[in-house]
């Protein structure tokens, strides 16, 4: 069977435009919405290398065998999610193949002003909301993954916290995929924080086989709003995995964000915030580990458009064998962004000679006062330090993982609460140990 | 135990000479000054022995307990019971000073067919140690050398090697940069180091250290050689006459 369409589609597209279109039963407003995201899509193929934004990935493996989007029932068991899991959550989402798995989930009962599910039932449960955030990210652009993601997406998540509510302990999200047929997961989400509510997100990604995971989760964070938001990208030796995240902040808002990237063949984590509200904060972190033949990519973007805005960047990435990383990160100040105050951070340690890592931190400024730096540095052990370590006795390869490991955990240190650090050290811990085999 | 003959060593980046024939004997017991001015190769002598790459030795032999030292890689050095205190100790953000510590005493320990020490048994043996040294047990919990002053770098310095408890250990230039409280204070935690099986060297630039740590042989290196060695009168009889061209001193 082959879909007759009425607008040109590039040949890396076509194997996606049979994909059935959402479910049954869905209204017409996303059907719609699904329909207008899969032409645009089809339209624009896959991201051109030749382009600044993906020219560090090499699409053609997905090119060359494409992966049809994941059915639902995918078969997981407790068992299997265990250490993955942060065992200090306060409820806890599980998302199979990009369905949700009830039977795996803790979300209820819920504090009051808290809906927190998945998006299917914020279907029901809050139509505009997601209405809103779908129709809004859709006209944001040339980002053909995001479009076939409205398209594609079989569900997600949807956290709705209404104004002044805080809850301290975090909330879990676990994506995993089953690995039972290679396929293409589709994962649409969405935060909106109400005036000065705060809470905290745990993301974790893992799964096992061949698969293609694209991601898209929208923040909205409305004045005084505060969210802290840790992910933690642990997918098959084997997966793809595109993660996009577009922020907006409201007046003096905190957004903090940290990302750790551990596993998957190919990683992309990229974070888009407009700063919109006067006094905003965003804080990006993150670390990434790689080894073999994996490649990751962080790509940030953070635009000022009003005064007094802050933010704060600190990526730190570790590449052996023959992996390859790259972190791209952009400040745009607008004209009306006046004192704003940004440094981006991007430290890196390159193992051998046969890795690599790109880095390329941006600043773009139009308002004449502010206060913004950048840095960037790629290299090896520092001598004097394992000289030291070698000095007290420590066999060289230890000493040289016992600096890896500490360059990594420094980025880490920077998370709080202790719980959720202690749960990405014991995870980063973990990747060096199978490393070392 | 350590037997240095006619010691070359140059900078392996420019060629420099640096050392220019080191003889030197240092026996079970001993503990040894080693002065000079500024840029008379002190410093080079204990990178070199150590094994601190960087150095090229150009001829000579040194030997420790009968081994060819120079033939040893850095750490089987250390875990062969060499310890170098550090001139600048290196700061490890991220490294436990714990973990660091444990880790460094179990390899010597492994090496030498030992059981390993538990974290239990290691922190019993920790706290004996810092209290003799007047340091706060915090300093287990932070990263090694971080944020500390330069007194308590050196303070540092020396609880790690009242900890590795080394057969021939090197203080490189340990006095410098202290004010008269932690130089007592270090000076007595290398006194109740001194033992019949181990040597301390000392290397500094002052004869101040010599004044609470009295040495048994007081050497002067200068222009990359040892020009005249003697007992301790020579570290007072150097304060007063200060250290002259080379061949003045006879």
């Amino acid at each position: 069977m082959s879909a007759i369409v009425d607008f040109p589609v590039k040949p890396e597209a076509r194997p996606y435009l049979d994909s059935a279109l959402g479910s049954a039963g869905e209204p017409d407003w996303l059907v719609r919405h699904r329909r207008r995201s899969l032409a645009r899509f089809a339209e624009q193929g896959f991201p051109s290398r030749r382009g600044e934004a993906w020219r560090y990935l090499d699409l053609r493996p997905l090119e060359q065998s494409p992966l049809p989007p994941a059915a639902a029932g995918g078969r997981v068991s407790p068992a299997e999610l265990d250490g993955i899991v942060f065992a200090d959550a306060a409820y806890r989402l599980v998302l199979v193949d990009g369905w949700f798995a009830p039977e795996l989930s803790t979300i209820a009962p819920l504090p009051a002003g808290i809906w927190f599910g998945s998006t299917m039932a914020a279907l029901d449960a809050r139509p505009e909301l997601v209405r809103d955030a779908l129709e809004i990210s859709a006209i944001d652009g040339d980002r053909s993954f995001s479009a076939l993601n409205g398209a594609l997406f079989s569900d997600g998540f949807v956290l709705d916290v209404a104004a002044g509510v805080v809850l301290d302990r975090p909330i879990e999200i676990v994506h995993f995929a089953s690995g039972a047929i290679p396929s293409s997961l589709h994962t649409r989400s969405l935060v909106a924080l109400g005036v000065e509510s705060r809470v905290r997100l745990v993301e974790s990604f893992a799964g096992s086989g061949r698969y293609w995971r694209n991601d898209a989760v929208t923040l909205r964070l409305d004045a005084g709003a505060e969210l802290d938001r840790v992910i933690l990208i642990e997918e098959a030796a084997d997966a793809l995995h595109f993660g996009d995240v577009g922020a907006v902040l409201g007046k003096a808002s905190r957004l903090d964000g940290f990302a750790l990237l551990l596993g998957g063949r190919t990683v992309r984590h990229e974070v888009t915030v407009r700063s919109a509200g006067e006094g905003a904060h965003c804080g990006l972190y993150g670390a990434f580990l790689l080894a073999d033949r994996q490649e990751a990519n962080i790509v940030t973007t953070v635009e000022h458009l009003a005064e007094r805005g802050e933010t704060r960047e600190i990526f730190k990435g570790v590449a052996t064998g023959r992996a390859h990383g790259a972190f791209q990160g952009r400040i745009t100040v607008r004209p009306a962004a006046q004192k704003a105050d940004a440094h981006m951070l991007s430290r890196n340690l390159l193992l051998g000679a046969h890795a690599a890592i790109d880095t390329k931190p941006e600043l773009e400024i139009f308002a004449d006062d502010v206060k913004c730096s950048h840095g960037a540095a790629v290299g090896d052990l520092d001598e004097a330090a394992l000289f030291y370590l070698l000095a007290r006795g420590i066999p060289h390869d230890q000493a040289r993982r016992i600096l890896v490991e500490a360059f990594l955990r420094e980025a880490v240190e920077i998370v709080e609460p202790t719980a959720v650090r202690e749960h990405l050290l014991s995870r980063l811990t973990r990747r060096l140990a199978m490393l070392e085999e | 135990m350590l037997k240095i003959r006619n010691l070359h060593a140059r900078l392996a980046d420019d060629g420099r000479e640096i050392l220019k024939g080191v003889d030197l004997a240092v026996g079970a017991g001993e503990v040894h000054a080693i002065m000079g001015p500024n840029g008379s190769g002190k410093s080079t002598l204990a990178a070199v022995l150590a094994g601190r790459d960087g150095y090229e030795v150009t001829c000579g032999t040194v030997r420790y307990f009968g081994r060819d030292l120079l033939a040893m890689p850095a750490d089987e050095r250390a875990r062969e019971g060499l310890f170098l205190a550090f001139q600048y100790p290196v700061e490890l953000p991220g490294v436990n000073n714990m973990y660091f510590l444990r880790t460094a005493l179990n390899a010597g320990r492994r090496h030498r067919g030992e059981p390993e020490l538990d974290a239990g048994q290691f922190l019993r043996a920790v706290r004996a140690k810092l209290k003799e040294l007047d340091i706060g047990e915090d300093l287990l919990q932070r990263a090694v050398n971080v944020g500390f002053s330069g007194g308590e770098k050196k303070r540092n310095e020396i609880f790690q090697m009242a900890m590795l408890e080394p057969r021939l250990a090197i203080l490189d230039e340990t006095d410098s940069g202290l004010d008269i409280d932690a130089l007592r204070i270090v000076a007595s935690g290398v006194n109740r180091q001194r033992a019949p099986d181990r040597a301390i060297v000392m290397i500094t630039h002052y004869q101040r250290l010599l004044d609470y740590v009295e040495p048994d042989r007081v050497h002067v290196l200068q222009d990359g050689y040892i020009v005249e060695s003697g007992d301790k009168s020579l570290a007072i009889e150097l304060e007063r006459r200060g250290y002259g061209p080379v061949g003045d001193a006879a």
